[in-house]
């Protein structure tokens, strides 16, 4: 299925390609891996797409995948049902059943179009192009003897096709071991080949690696129950098939026309390589026959390809085609921090495709990390083309601290797109201006991109972060609960950069290693939570306040309206706090001063100052006097 | 007791070895007339009649002698009576005396001390100094007992606190002699058991604590907890080790120096033999070293000084690879340095040589320790709310609001007063149980079209941000301020409350709220009562509302709407009323006024005289029109009226007046006010730019600290100050011994223009720099993990191409070679891009053209991998690489 939508953002200029094959077909064994919690204990629905992994944003907050799915790990179908249900709710406008074959860029008078022609011939022409292509082209390597291969996208997913049978399976992601579990009930032996060792989910905090719901061979396989996982190259392997013709001898009559049992042998001793037929192997040529405890001598009776699956650059003309990625082998279009082509202006690539700016570190190649970067894409052309500043809250300076937690308690965007989505708080003295989940890759065409300026009092970038060294995941000391050791924090906790101009490019290039943004003037970890809550006094506000104050130089903290009185009467102007509220007439009271008020017409009840650490400790004696004493109630010109 | 029979019999037989000497003692003897010469004279007078000589009073008359010594520093005259040669009555003849020593003070009998009790030197000192000092050093049982004496010397009194195992020991001699001493100074007590020993974790031998109760400069626990914080003596108790712990008591916790622990001097007396301890501080963590030292110098108080060194000074030359030192000078003055990961470190190294107690010094630490979080925090209403953590609020008063039943609660209520507020915002929090006081008020005073309500905005995060979403209105923009409180009534849109955040401004703004604003008025009945009626009851002890009357010819004119939108906006915090048609002409005729006119009616005037304003083209003029009204022309500068005054940005010509005590003081106070009045009346124009007001201090006790601070030390009452001139900084101060007279006092500040007055203070700095510095993550990083936080250099494009590769998918773990070297030597020999998760990164040029690969060069690189790259390239890529995961390799 293949449709063409105006997209999430309403842009008049902009056509947009999604493929829908992948939830159509994938995952072969129907079951999604993206968890739908239902049940967080919370009624914030923006805390709740924290751990809701498959709903798409729109401004319907209530249009979720809980509606069709309370699954956990939900069926396939479902997830289709939730798109048709989306589209349908929100009166998107979808083209089904155009298959774009072809994409051409064209320049007329400096203005650069695309041009997407169909299966039948019609053109359609837009000056933006959004990508959200998907992958979907199975990767594979190529060995002599591939062709033997059978390849997930078109395996039998009945495990009874695969009672008693050896299966050899290349890959070691999730798709090779959601196959390994759905056969090995049936299946004698399961082995897992790939150049990799396997990489689990939830040690290296990304979910592209093997999650722990598909990894049930693991566990017969360090159990010995004849399963198994191994390393190798697999450019390196050849596969034949035992002749029929050799089965001579073992009463093969009784056996009508079976498959030929797979051999698995290594390229260096196969002689004589061009020209060979596959199916046509001596035993010298085998690798059992050279090392003798070779681990695949024995045969195979399938051998399954596992291997992911790789963007279709073949649609994209010369004019049109992105480079591939650096990372992840090329499979991927390349693009900016703004997901802008590299090369390709005003084509745009969303989705799992644009997974190459955080390949293998953070979710961009899943929904719920796609959906806030093709919301941060939307905002860029928002900005670009309708004049748009990116949306943003002006707070007083002295909110900041309770928004900062408020978002760092919240937020899904940085949550899930750790390390690439951040706020952005600009400073501008009294006030600041507060920018929400901007990709911090495109730190340096902030102002550009956004349309926000930035002043000399410099800005704040907040990204949530894990820790970058490893350590016994389970360990006692996975944790640290000090908050003056937080930067050793190793689960997911809000790290703040201050600069007081924005990076340049060639800064976030050389950047630290490991780090989502160059070093800046100060920074600040707040401590991992064992609840994700950084609402704690001393670990998390305190220290976070002190940062704040170092950031705006300016003292922000709270005082009662007595302090602020005394700070007015003796300074010009008393700390912000007091001059954003107290000298608003929104001073802070005592607590309690109905039980105990005095009822005198006018009067104040007096009040002891209690807290002498803003007072002027000049005058202790004076200030106690004063506490004993009660009003008398002089009632003067009233 | 047993310890005591036995230490007497030791003492009996020991000194009866030495039984000639007594023969041959000097113990004073008295006859009767020096006895009764002395005894008159009221000197204190420690006597034995001595009758018969038996050997245990032989043995007590020797030590009687010793104690003469001793005791005669004390100002006590010990001596002895020879009852044989001239009888003192009734205590040579009572026979029962004959086993007593008598203590005389002020000329009477003191007290009759058993010669079982004083049987020796140590027991007669101690018995005797005790009994003198019986007002001074008190005695506990409980630990109750023990709390109570430290909250009466809390602030006072450091107590010195000793257990001896029994009376009459040296310790307890020790003990009274320090007593007698420092007996001004410190608080003594003596406990010899009860259940105190338990939270003292008393073992066997007699023991000395010293606690803390004065409130030290350098020490920050003392002040929240309810115990005060204890410091254990670890030596054995004696004159000597007493003594010297308490000069140790008084040593500055934590002294900082400039220079390198070599060039520190020993300890000063009388502190000389104690050991240093040397701590490092740098710069940027000066405060959290210093809380280290402090914490640490707790912990090691009585036992060792603890010195600061800060490494900023140039003199120091300490290497950066030691973070302590010490130097114990009793041995040498050698100074020893050592690298630290433990404050528990230091510790041992000087309780090692100690013995005994490490129990009881646990049990402190855990308090202090919990004291000092108590403390950490330093805003004053964070740390508020924060101790108030404990008590939960009682929130049945209040209705909860959600996303889901927001708009069905307001459309049911008259008015509802919602507070959106975040849990970790301290001020919310603060908020909240002053607005859920009012809510009980409220329910209280069955006021019942009122809805007191909450929005939690850290959940109802939506609601907060007033998402449009939902087909209902959004009554109200997002909220951006925590904690806001919104009044919303149906159907219309919702009212900001900017009064004080307190439960009084709030509940008057509720209960003002209440009447309709404008009050359409229809009577003179109605007029009159609006005029001069408290809207409800229960604001009968309120501050007096004032009040705002709209007089309009017709309901339709053009004003009204003015003049509705600006009451509306005064709703809460002034009542409006609205008169129109005949009615208001009558009234206009009345007082001679012209329709349309606004009447002012300020609380603090008579309703008689109105301010009459003109209907001005928009409600914003109209209520800046009408908040000046409203204002008083010298009014009191309190706590909560001071910011409507500041803001009008005049010079500030404030009068201090005292709290009176009679009503003459209560007149003289109200001359001064009305002298204040005169001031403006007679300055005129010249008292433009000056706000005269005044300040009761025993209102506003804050003003306390203002006046002290504007002039540097309290100044007798009534004090006129001229502050906050637009000009600078100066405060001036009236002359103290000139009648405050409206003349004088416009000639004075004429004096101040003309700059021939001095000022007698300044004001303080405009900026409000951070009062803490922050923790330096950064810095910290820098030193812990140095190149880790810095920006990488420049690099060619192919190392850089490398280090992307290397998160790559499909990477190449240590794969070993089975063809040849089974266990190793080898080999990654790989074709295309290969990278380990941690070890070897290894980059082969390839052709593989699949999947758009660049051919690359090679780069090898071998991070931690121990062996050598080597090998036979065309051999090698012709094997196939395959780990047998079975026998790791």
């Amino acid at each position: 299925m293949v449709f063409v939508t105006r997209c999430l953002c309403c842009v008049c200029v902009c056509v947009c390609v999604c493929v829908c094959v992948c939830v159509c077909r994938y995952p072969r064994h129907r079951k999604l891996i993206s968890i739908n919690k239902i049940h967080t204990g919370r009624s914030n629905p923006e805390f709740n797409l924290r751990h809701d992994w498959n709903s798409l944003l729109s401004d319907r907050r209530e249009l979720l995948l809980k509606r069709v799915s309370s699954d956990f790990y939900p069926p396939a179908d479902a997830f289709t049902l939730y798109l048709s249900m989306f589209e349908k709710e929100l009166g998107l406008k979808v083209r089904y059943g155009a298959d774009i074959g072809r994409i051409r860029a064209v320049q007329t008078d400096g203005d650069r179009s695309y041009i997407l022609t169909d299966q039948h011939a019609s053109d359609y022409k837009c000056s933006v192009l959004l990508v959200a292509t998907g992958l979907w082209v199975p990767q594979k390597v190529e060995f002599v003897g591939s062709e033997l291969v059978e390849g997930y996208e078109s395996i039998s997913t009945n495990p009874e096709d695969y009672k008693d049978q050896a299966v050899l399976i290349l890959g070691k992601g999730n798709s090779a071991f959601e196959t390994a579990q759905s056969i090995m009930g049936r299946a004698s032996r399961v082995h897992m080949l790939s150049s990799s060792t396997v990489r689990l989910a939830w040690q290296t905090h990304y979910v592209g690696d093997l999650r722990a719901v598909n990894n049930e061979l693991l566990d017969t396989y360090q159990l010995k129950s004849l399963d198994g996982v191994l390393e190798g190259r697999l450019e390196h392997l050849v596969i034949a098939q035992q002749k029929e013709s050799g089965r001579r001898r073992s009463g093969g009559t009784k056996k009508k026309k079976k498959k030929g049992k797979l051999y698995v042998t290594l390229k260096k001793y196969v002689q004589n390589q061009e020209g060979k037929n596959n199916s046509d192997v001596s035993a010298e040529e085998l690798a059992g026959y050279h090392i003798d405890n070779f681990p695949l001598r024995n045969t195979y009776d399938r051998i399954i390809r596992c291997l992911g699956f790789r963007f279709n650059f073949t649609i994209f003309d010369r004019s049109a085609r992105p480079p591939n990625s650096e990372k992840a082998k090329g499979r991927l279009p390349g693009v900016t921090a703004w997901y802008e082509g590299k090369n390709t202006p005003g084509l745009f690539v969303l989705g799992t495709a644009a997974h190459s700016r955080d390949y293998r570190s953070s979710a961009g190649g899943f929904i719920h990390g796609f959906r806030y970067t093709a919301r941060a894409v939307h905002r860029v052309l928002e900005h670009r083309y309708h004049s748009n500043h990116w949306p943003s809250t002006k707070l007083l300076t002295t909110q900041l601290q309770s928004w900062i937690l408020k978002r760092v308690n919240e937020a899904s965007g940085p949550y899930q797109m750790f390390e690439v989505l951040g706020d952005v708080i600009l400073l501008r003295g009294s006030h600041c201006e507060y920018v929400e989940e901007f990709p911090v890759q495109a730190l340096p065409q902030f102002s550009s991109l956004s349309g926000h300026e930035v002043s000399n009092h410099g800005l704040i970038v907040v990204v949530m972060q894990y820790g970058k060294t490893k350590i016994d995941f389970l360990g006692r000391t996975r944790a640290e609960s000090d908050w003056t050791k937080a930067w050793k924090s190793n689960f997911l906790h809000p790290v703040l950069y201050f600069y007081d101009t924005l990076p340049t490019e060639e800064e976030m290039k050389l950047r630290p290693k490991g780090w989502p943004l160059p070093r800046s003037k100060a920074i600040h970890h707040m401590v991992e939570d064992f609840l994700t809550e950084w609402d704690s006094p001393i670990s998390h506000i305190q220290p976070l306040r002190r940062f704040l104050e170092h950031c705006v130089q300016s003292d922000l903290r709270t005082f009662y309206a007595e302090s602020c009185f005394r700070f007015s009467l003796t300074h010009r102007k008393p700390p912000l706090f007091c001059q954003q509220g107290y000298l608003k007439q929104q001073g802070v009271a005592h607590g309690s001063q109905l039980r105990q008020s005095v009822h005198d017409a006018g009067l104040m009840p007096t009040e002891r100052d209690t807290d002498t650490s803003g007072a002027d400790p000049a005058f202790p004696n004076y200030l106690a006097q004063a506490g004993a004493s009660v009003s008398s109630g002089l009632k003067l010109g009233i | 007791m047993m310890w005591l029979c036995i230490s007497a019999l030791l003492l009996w037989t020991e000194s009866g070895q030495c039984a000639e000497m007594t023969n041959t003692s000097e113990l004073i003897q008295y006859t009767t007339v020096d006895f009764f010469e002395k005894l008159h004279s009221g000197k204190m007078m420690f006597i034995y009649f001595e009758r018969k000589v038996s050997p245990t009073i032989s043995l007590f008359l020797v030590e009687l002698e010793k104690s003469a010594e001793v005791l005669q520093d004390y100002g006590v005259l010990v001596g002895k009576v020879n009852c044989n040669k001239e009888a003192v009555h009734t205590y040579c003849t009572d026979e029962r005396r004959l086993h007593t020593a008598f203590l005389f003070r002020g000329g009477k009998e003191f007290l009759g001390l058993d010669l079982d009790t004083v049987f020796d030197v140590n027991s007669i000192v101690s018995e005797v100094l005790f009994a003198i000092l019986r007002e001074e050093v008190k005695y506990v049982h409980t630990d109750a007992d023990l709390v109570a004496m430290e909250k009466a010397a809390r602030g006072q009194k450091d107590l010195v606190l000793g257990y001896v195992q029994s009376l009459g020991t040296h310790e307890h001699r020790s003990m009274m002699e320090m007593a007698y001493v420092y007996g001004s100074k410190y608080q003594f007590i003596l406990i010899t058991g009860g259940p105190v020993l338990k939270y003292l974790g008393v073992n066997e031998s007699s023991q000395v604590w010293f606690l803390h109760c004065r409130v030290h400069s350098g020490l920050t626990t003392s002040t929240t907890s309810e115990r005060c914080p204890l410091t254990h003596m670890r030596k054995p108790l004696s004159v000597l080790s007493l003594h010297s712990f308490l000069q140790l008591m008084e040593a500055p916790l934590v002294s900082e120096v400039y220079e390198d622990p070599s060039l520190v001097p020993p300890p000063p007396f009388p502190y000389q033999g104690t050991p240093q301890v040397f701590l490092f501080s740098r710069l940027p963590t000066k405060h959290l070293d210093m809380d280290t030292a402090t914490r640490l110098a707790w912990r090691l108080r009585g036992i060792a000084l603890l010195l600061l060194v800060h490494r900023q000074s140039p003199a120091v030359k300490t290497p950066d690879e030691y973070n302590a030192a010490y130097r114990l000078p009793e041995k040498s003055l050698e100074v020893k340095y050592m690298t630290l990961r433990n404050l528990d470190d230091v510790l041992e190294l000087f309780t090692n040589k100690e013995k005994e107690e490490e129990e009881d010094e646990g049990d402190n630490e855990e308090e202090e320790e919990e004291d000092e979080s108590d403390f950490a925090l330093d805003d004053e209403i964070a740390s508020a709310v924060y101790k108030n953590r404990g008590s939960l609020l009682d929130t049945d008063s209040v209705t909860q609001l959600t996303s889901e039943n927001f708009h069905a609660a307001v459309a049911q209520s008259g008015l509802t007063v919602a507070l959106f507020y975040l849990k970790w915002d301290a001020v919310s929090m603060a908020f909240l149980s002053s607005f859920i006081e009012v809510a009980e008020r409220l329910a209280d005073a069955e006021v019942n079209d009122v809805q007191m309500s909450t929005v939690d905005c850290g959940e109802w995060t939506d609601l907060c941000a007033a998402e449009p979403g939902s087909s209902l209105p959004v009554l109200f923009q997002p909220i951006t301020v925590f904690p806001s409180i919104l009044v919303f009534r149906p159907q219309e849109s919702a009212q900001h409350y900017r009064g004080m955040l307190g439960s009084k401004a709030l509940y008057r703004f509720i209960m003002l709220s209440c009447p309709a604003s404008p009050a359409p008025l229809s009577s003179q009945e109605e007029v009159a009562s609006f005029l001069q009626e408290v809207p409800h009851p229960e604001l009968a002890g309120y501050k007096k509302p004032d009040r705002v009357l709209g007089l309009f010819k017709m309901q339709t004119h053009a004003g009204v709407p003015v003049f509705t939108k600006a009451a509306k906006s005064l709703r809460g915090e002034v009542l409006t009323g609205l008169l129109t048609d005949g009615l208001a002409e009558k009234w206009a005729a009345d007082h001679t006024v012209d329709l349309p006119v606004v009447l002012v009616f300020p609380s603090w005037r008579t309703h008689t005289y109105p301010s009459k304003l003109s209907v001005s083209s928009s409600a914003e003029e109209l209520l800046a029109h009408i908040s000046t009204a409203l204002l008083h022309p010298v009014p009191e500068l309190t706590v909560e009226s001071l910011p409507s005054f500041l803001s009008l940005g005049k010079a500030l010509l404030i009068l201090f007046v005292g709290e009176e005590e009679d009503e003459i003081g209560w007149r003289q106070n109200q001359m001064l006010v009305e002298e204040m009045r005169r001031v403006v009346k007679l300055g005129e124009g010249k008292m433009e730019p000056f706000l005269a007001c005044w300040i009761h201090l025993g209102h506003t006790p804050a003003g306390m600290s203002v006046l002290g601070s504007y002039l540097g030390s309290m100044p007798p009452l009534p004090a006129l100050v001229l502050t906050h001139l637009p000009s600078g900084d100066e405060i001036y101060r009236y002359p103290p011994n000139t009648p405050i007279v409206a003349p004088s006092v416009l000639q004075w500040l004429q004096r101040i223009e003309d700059r021939t007055e001095s000022p007698a203070g300044l004001l303080g700095e405009d900026s409000w720099p951070p009062a803490e510095e922050f923790y330096d993550f950064l810095k910290i990083m820098d030193m812990q993990e140095p190149g880790s936080t810095q920006q990488q250099m420049p690099k060619k494009e192919e190392v850089e191409e490398k280090e992307e590769e290397q998160v790559g998918d499909e990477e190449e773990e240590n794969v070993d070679d089975f063809g040849t070297n089974y266990n190793n030597s080898g080999t990654n020999y790989n074709n295309s891009t290969t990278t380990t998760a941690s070890d070897v990164t290894i980059n082969m040029s390839t052709h593989h053209q699949e999947n758009g690969v660049k051919g690359q060069e090679i780069e090898v690189s071998f991070k931690r991998s121990p062996w050598p790259f080597s090998g036979n390239m065309t051999r090698v890529t012709l094997m196939m690489e395959l780990i047998n995961p079975n026998k790791v390799c």
